[in-house]
């Protein structure tokens, strides 16, 4: 039998970077035990907007943001099991650690850091690899 | 069902070393994620800055600790972004890289970043557990 394979989208749809920004993907999608998500950047789940700001700002609304999706799928950040995060520069890498770790307090996923460029003004980007 | 996989030496607890807030791998749906491994003593957690050739081969020396003790192993590496500081020393981590996977060779992306620490490589992998 195939690998179930589906798109999963947040209940809020001002959290729906892909079709408000009318990118080409999905918020994320479910195969078989895992959900894969698109990178995220720091929206405002009322506005729907790119909601730029310092690194430590940016990082708790795109968990945040994070866990409504996986939540929305019927998974949680606890069930996250790799996270890419991406920053426009390391100089900047306690900021964001310092507000990811009230996320994942217990038994913290699996990470990789590093510095790229980023777009739109977003300082920090973040994907995941969950369980569904 | 999400297990952690513990260090097999201090060392590469980067938790414990550095207070990256990471767990080092994670077994889960047969696969193995594993954080971002950079040349580092297993034992005593000292970074050892050097060439892409040193840091490489301290990389792969590390990982392969990591996925013996998780019952897998280098030869079971599934998916590899390799970073690097400058893609100028594109060769020289190719020359290394081949000598730990030369039989049907993981998935890999190399990708020019900015790493930790100032170091020069970065290996990013999932492995069959």
């Amino acid at each position: 039998m195939a690998l179930k394979r589906e798109a999963i989208e947040p209940e809020n749809p001002a959290l729906n970077a892909s079709r408000n920004f009318n990118l080409p993907h999905s918020p994320g999608i479910r195969a078989g035990e895992f959900i894969f998500l698109s990178g995220m950047v720091a929206v405002d789940p009322v506005a729907g907007e790119r909601a730029p700001g310092t690194v430590a700002a940016e990082t708790r609304q795109i968990l945040t943001n994070m866990a409504h999706l996986l939540e929305s799928a019927g998974s949680t950040l606890a069930q996250v099991v790799k996270v890419n995060v991406l920053i426009y520069s390391m100089l900047e890498y306690d900021n964001m650690n310092a507000v990811y770790r009230e996320f994942f307090p217990v038994d913290p996923p699996a990470r990789t850091v590093c510095g790229v460029q980023l777009s739109g003004g977003s300082k920090v980007e973040i994907e995941c690899v969950a369980l569904a | 069902m999400r297990d952690i996989i513990a260090a097999p030496f201090p060392g590469l607890d980067l938790r414990r070393q550095y207070g990256h807030h990471q767990s080092l791998a994670i077994r889960a749906g047969g696969l193995i994620f594993c954080s971002g491994m950079v040349a580092i003593h297993p034992e005593t957690g000292e970074r050892e800055h050097g060439t892409v050739t040193t840091e490489a081969h301290r990389i792969f020396e590390n990982l392969k600790l990591l996925l013996d003790s998780a019952g897998s192993s280098l030869d079971r590496l599934v998916q590899v972004h390799a970073m690097i500081y400058d893609r100028i020393e594109y060769d020289v981590l190719n020359r290394v890289y081949c000598q730990y996977v030369p039989n049907a060779p993981p998935a890999r992306t190399v990708m020019s970043v900015q790493i930790e620490a100032g170091f020069k490589v970065m290996l990013d992998v999932i492995a069959a557990a």
